[in-house]
């Protein structure tokens, strides 16, 4: 650390430096502890359908640090770089999004993924669209002004870009877990920037009745044939034993590993349920698996490692140096949050069956490699206006 | 906790600061954000508490337990030499799993190119890969040998590798999808000399249970354990993964000589293709069995029966063709099967046909043993003191008893006779007087001392027990009489071989024995099977005379053994003609009882003819040539050298067969010249 950042670090109260360590740290403890977790998770798997154990903790292992040098990147960008290009980042979004139609790649049944030319790897356009609507938005609010917020007019128009890319991906990409989660970003961001409470609750109570109402209606028709498979997910989420061999397999497995695991859980490697049980556990089920082989304690200590990510976020978002910057922290605190609960939710039937990762934790590249970046944009946003400030404090 | 807010200004219509209320916004975002995560930390809680003990047993009723076992090797049986004549080889079932085989459509047509190539039939298998697609264990071939499987995985490896650095389009991969083949070990039963001595070894199928000789008999001691795989809980709840290593079986060293055996057999074969269809169609005679046994400890060095099977395909019925047909009792009758009769033959003959082809004649099945029984009946007179070895008996060629006639072989009466000439002339009607002198309470005693009737305690499967002896009390006069030469009662040729050795032999009985030795898998001896005296039947003196008796029988004016003699030797020895029941359709089992040397007994042979395929049956000369013959060959390898000079004709004889002429005496000089060494 140079003399003169040490001073800027007195002069300002210590929150200026080269970065957030302890954020930095509790990012580095997910993802050790994730590659662990996912190796114990995937090894089984792995070397059943690659041959070789670490086929999925290697993969896993590239976009993990091609993903942090990307952190350390964005990080040395001025935040303010990304309100200039939110347009951009917007229009980005949604062409990667229409792409999908012609050149998607279509995986167990759906097209999700972009193949990259060339490289061995693939683009999921969703984790995009998720920086893409949180660099937008925060724009977008931040242009409508303070006065126009408090209007409904002020909350309906941000939320419409993410509607459209909602829209988008789950018609396009028939990904309606990703799409759930660029609405909840900017609900979220949007709950942070208005003034008032009413209209969040009643949206929260309107959302709550339609969904009962739609399981309802799913429940009581009488023709179950007639379903979607989302419709059988949510009769297999009601009674999940009674789908045990379709599409309430996953979850009851799920179900058995979180229960058998007690308090303390059956020790690092021993889940029995990895073992051919429950399918790609290292995906969205990762969560299961540590409950079965950390139990409780292991659950809960993620868990808790999570409060203080969004801990240490809001203390970033709070002390950030204009609106823009605190905007940002907050659609990343969206996203990791609903993520998280969602996943959690899923895990422990909850809510119905529907494809959540867990952040820096399940296997996937996209994922990892993105999240990454939106952290990268955080401490970016942590380390403010350095230079300018620092002009500012020389010239006094 | 400081907290800084940057002032900055409000531009006209956007916003610059996160403001307080923002921040405290956001402080109940993080808030329910928190709440959330406490809600689902209850249900997980929750999940434990009320069904953790439901799940956790659920769980681990859901772990199939890896449970497998490891098949051992099954002892080898190897003659006294070293020589294998069973053994067993690692071979491979081929095991397909469908589930897999049909995932993807581009595994079906490699996969079955893969089977063809193992010698599967295509279309069958296609057939069970559509009609089971969830079957996961279906074994396709058996005994694949080690040598083809290997073959077949270095193609296959070869073949992925060379797809790879070829870059073929993964549909397009001939060996890379192939799948759902695995190999499971096991060990097959092999008889690398095919038809040697089946009857002793007997045979060892699928699950390493022995039927018949030895196989069976020793079944236990070539078992071997089981090795087992398996997974199981330990006190944590985390599986354990164990093995147990199988035990191989042991090994058993036999008595028997494999060449003595061949040659055995080589004479058998030899009689039976000389008389098959002679007289009716059929085999050259219903049994043509041997026993080779060494006189002084009761091991067998030969033993063999007609009609013999492959061991390695025991139940070919081409083996039965020829063979009489059994009745409703199974007892032979005098008509024979045909290669006809084998195809339409019933699935409930074809067992009895097969026990009657694998039932070891030597020791299974039992009959009148005829004139072999003389010298027992001697014996019993000079050891009890009621015969003098000077007695002389007068045969008018026949005697009645109980009202019988009985005859005697010379119609016209052999005159007067000592008791040497009574054995050498086979005489009846002499033989039924010295049973009347010895008395029934005397000869049932004897009988019994002779082990007639009782097992002899052969280590091999089914030594038939004939109790065919009576007591004293119940015991008629004609029974006596013809007891006296061999009719109405039964024996089997294990009974009359061990107990002829102990005639000879100075009186002891011997257990007859097949196993010399035990071994373990390694080689290591485990158990010696030394001689074994069972009694004492007679009396050095006895033995001696029955000798100088039996010698006459082949050497004397009169003797009716003269062919059994083979060129350069001395040898002992007692024909044998009985009529079988019922009696009067003229059909014979024939035998002779040889031992060499003659001064010396080392060797006993015993071969019997049962009803050979000829008009007139009874003609102990079936047997006594192939005697001969046996012991022409067997007598030099055993390195017993001739003590007799050769004439021309047998020296011929004797170059024809390969053999030396051994005789070292000068008792004929003008064949001395001749010798060329």
């Amino acid at each position: 650390m140079s003399s003169i950042s040490a001073i800027v670090k007195e002069k300002i109260g210590g929150r200026r430096g080269l970065a957030d360590y302890s954020l930095v740290f509790i990012v580095l403890f997910l993802l050790s502890f994730g590659l662990v977790m996912l190796y114990s998770t995937s090894s089984y798997e792995s070397m059943a359908q690659h041959g070789d154990a670490a086929y999925y903790l290697k993969r896993q292992m590239i976009f993990t640090l091609l993903g942090l040098a990307l952190m350390v990147f964005v990080s040395l960008i001025p935040y303010t770089f990304w309100k200039r290009i939110s347009l951009l980042a917007y229009a980005v979004s949604l062409g990667l999004i229409l792409l999908i139609i012609p050149f998607g790649m279509e995986v167990n049944g759906a097209k999700r993924w972009l193949k990259i030319p060339i490289l061995p790897i693939q683009l999921q356009p969703a984790e995009v669209a998720k920086i893409g609507v949180i660099v937008f938005s925060a724009m977008f609010i931040e242009k409508l002004g303070r006065k126009a917020l408090s209007t409904v007019r002020g909350f309906i128009l941000p939320m419409i870009p993410a509607v459209v890319v909602g829209v988008m991906l789950w018609k396009i990409t028939d990904n309606l877990s990703s799409a759930i989660i660029v609405v909840a970003i900017v609900f979220g961001m949007l709950f942070v920037a208005c003034p008032d409470y009413g209209k969040f609750i009643l949206i929260a109570v309107v959302v709550l009745v339609v969904a009962a109402a739609l399981v309802w209606y799913t429940v009581n028709s009488a023709d179950t044939n007639s379903l979607d498979f989302r419709g059988e997910r949510v009769l297999a989420w009601l009674d999940p034993q009674a789908y045990a061999g379709g599409k309430g397999y996953q979850t009851i497995q799920a179900l058995y590993a979180i229960g058998s695991g007690g308090i303390f859980g059956k020790g690092l490697g021993q889940s029995m349920q990895k073992l051919g049980f429950i399918p790609e556990a290292q995906n969205d089920m990762i969560f299961s698996i540590i409950c079965e082989e950390l139990g409780l304690f292991g659950a809960i200590s993620i868990m808790l490692m999570f409060v203080l990510l969004l801990w240490r976020f809001m203390m970033i978002a709070n002390s950030a140096d204009d609106f823009y910057g605190a905007m940002l922290v907050v659609g990343v605190i969206s996203h990791i949050a609903v993520q998280v609960i969602l996943n959690i939710a899923v895990v422990t039937n909850t809510i119905p069956n529907t494809g959540v990762t867990l952040p820096f934790i399940s296997y996937g590249g996209s994922s990892v490699f993105f999240l990454l970046s939106e952290i990268g944009i955080v401490l970016s946003v942590s380390r403010g206006m350095q230079r300018e400030e620092l002009a500012r404090l020389e010239e006094s | 906790m400081s907290k800084r807010v940057v002032k900055g200004k409000n531009t006209r219509g956007g916003l610059k600061r996160f403001t307080i209320s923002m921040q405290r916004k956001l402080v109940v975002l993080c808030g329910l954000v928190l709440l959330a995560f406490v809600g689902l930390g209850i249900k997980l809680f929750l999940i434990n508490r009320d069904n953790g003990q439901a799940y956790t047993m659920q769980v681990l009723s859901q772990q199939a337990y890896e449970n497998q076992t490891i098949p051992y090797k099954r002892g080898k049986i190897m003659d006294c030499k070293g020589t294998v004549l069973a053994d067993s080889q690692l071979v491979y079932n081929v095991i397909v799993d469908s589930k897999q085989i049909l995932e993807k459509d581009a595994y079906l047509e490699p996969t079955l190119d893969a089977l063809e190539s193992l010698g599967i039939n295509r279309g069958r298998i296609r057939e069970y890969i559509t009609n089971h697609p969830s079957s996961q264990y279906y074994i396709a071939l058996k005994n694949l040998s080690y040598q083809d499987r290997k073959a077949y995985l270095d193609k296959v490896e070869a073949g992925i590798k060379m797809e790879k650095e070829k870059k073929v389009a993964p549909a397009d991969r001939k060996y890379d999808n192939i799948k759902g083949i695995w190999f499971e070990s096991g060990y097959s039963r092999i008889y690398p000399h095919s038809d040697l001595a089946c009857h002793v070894i007997g045979f060892s199928g699928s699950g390493n249970v022995g039927t018949g000789g030895l196989e069976e008999y020793y079944n236990e001691t070539l078992n071997g354990v089981v090795g087992r795989r398996y997974g199981y809980l330990d006190e944590s709840l985390s599986m354990e993964q164990t093995m147990i290593e199988p035990k191989d079986g042991n090994n058993l060293v036999l008595t028997l000589d494999a060449n003595i055996q061949s040659i055995v057999q080589k004479y058998l074969k030899k009689h039976d293709d000389e008389y098959d269809n002679f007289d009716h169609p059929g085999n050259g005679s219903n049994h043509a069995a041997c026993i080779v046994m060494d006189v002084h400890s009761g091991e067998i060095l030969a033993m063999a029966g007609t009609p013999f099977f492959d061991l390695n395909q025991p139940s070919d019925l081409a083996a039965l063709e020829g063979m009489p047909k059994l009745d409703a009792n199974d007892e032979p009758m005098d008509s024979y099967l045909t290669y006809t009769d084998l195809l339409v033959m019933s699935d409930e003959d074809k067992p009895r046909y097969l026990n009657a082809l694998w039932s070891n004649f030597c020791v299974s099945q039992y009959f009148e043993p005829g004139s072999t029984a003389k010298p027992f009946t001697v014996a019993t007179g000079l050891e009890t003191g009621t015969v003098d070895k000077d007695e002389t008996f007068y045969c008018n060629g026949y005697k009645y008893i109980d009202g019988f006639e009985i005859k005697c072989h010379n119609r016209e009466g052999d005159g007067l006779l000592t008791v040497g000439q009574a054995v050498e002339r086979s005489c009846n009607v002499s033989l039924m007087e010295m049973a009347m002198s010895e008395g029934k309470e005397n000869f049932t005693k004897f009988q019994n001392v002779f082990n007639f009737g009782l097992r002899t305690g052969i280590d091999l499967a089914d030594e038939a027990r004939t109790d065919s002896f009576v007591s004293d009390s119940t015991m008629t006069d004609s029974m006596l009489a013809t007891n006296a030469f061999g009719q109405n009662f039964d024996a089997t040729m294990i009974q009359m071989a061990a107990g002829f050795c102990s005639l000879i032999n100075g009186g002891y009985y011997y257990e007859p024995h097949v196993v010399k030795k035990i071994t373990s898998p390694s080689g290591t001896t485990l158990r010696t099977i030394e001689p074994r005296v069972l009694k004492k039947t007679v009396s050095e003196e006895t033995s001696e005379l029955i000798r100088e008796y039996t010698v006459q029988v082949v050497e004397g004016r009169y003797g009716t053994g003269e062919t059994a003699r083979p060129a350069g030797y001395r040898i002992g020895g007692k024909t044998g003609t009985a009529e079988t029941l019922p009696r009067g359709n003229d059909e014979y089992i024939v035998s002779f009882m040889g031992y060499a040397p003659a001064e010396d007994p080392q060797i006993l042979v015993y071969v019997v003819i049962d009803r050979a395929n000829f008009e007139n049956q009874d003609d102990a000369t079936f047997a006594t040539v192939v005697v001969r013959s046996i012991m022409q060959e067997v007598l030099p390898y055993l390195n017993i050298y001739m003590s007799e000079p050769v004439t021309d004709e047998e020296r011929a004889e004797l170059e024809e067969l390969g053999l030396a002429v051994t005789y070292t005496g000068d008792e004929s000089p003008d064949k001395w010249e001749k010798q060329t060494w």
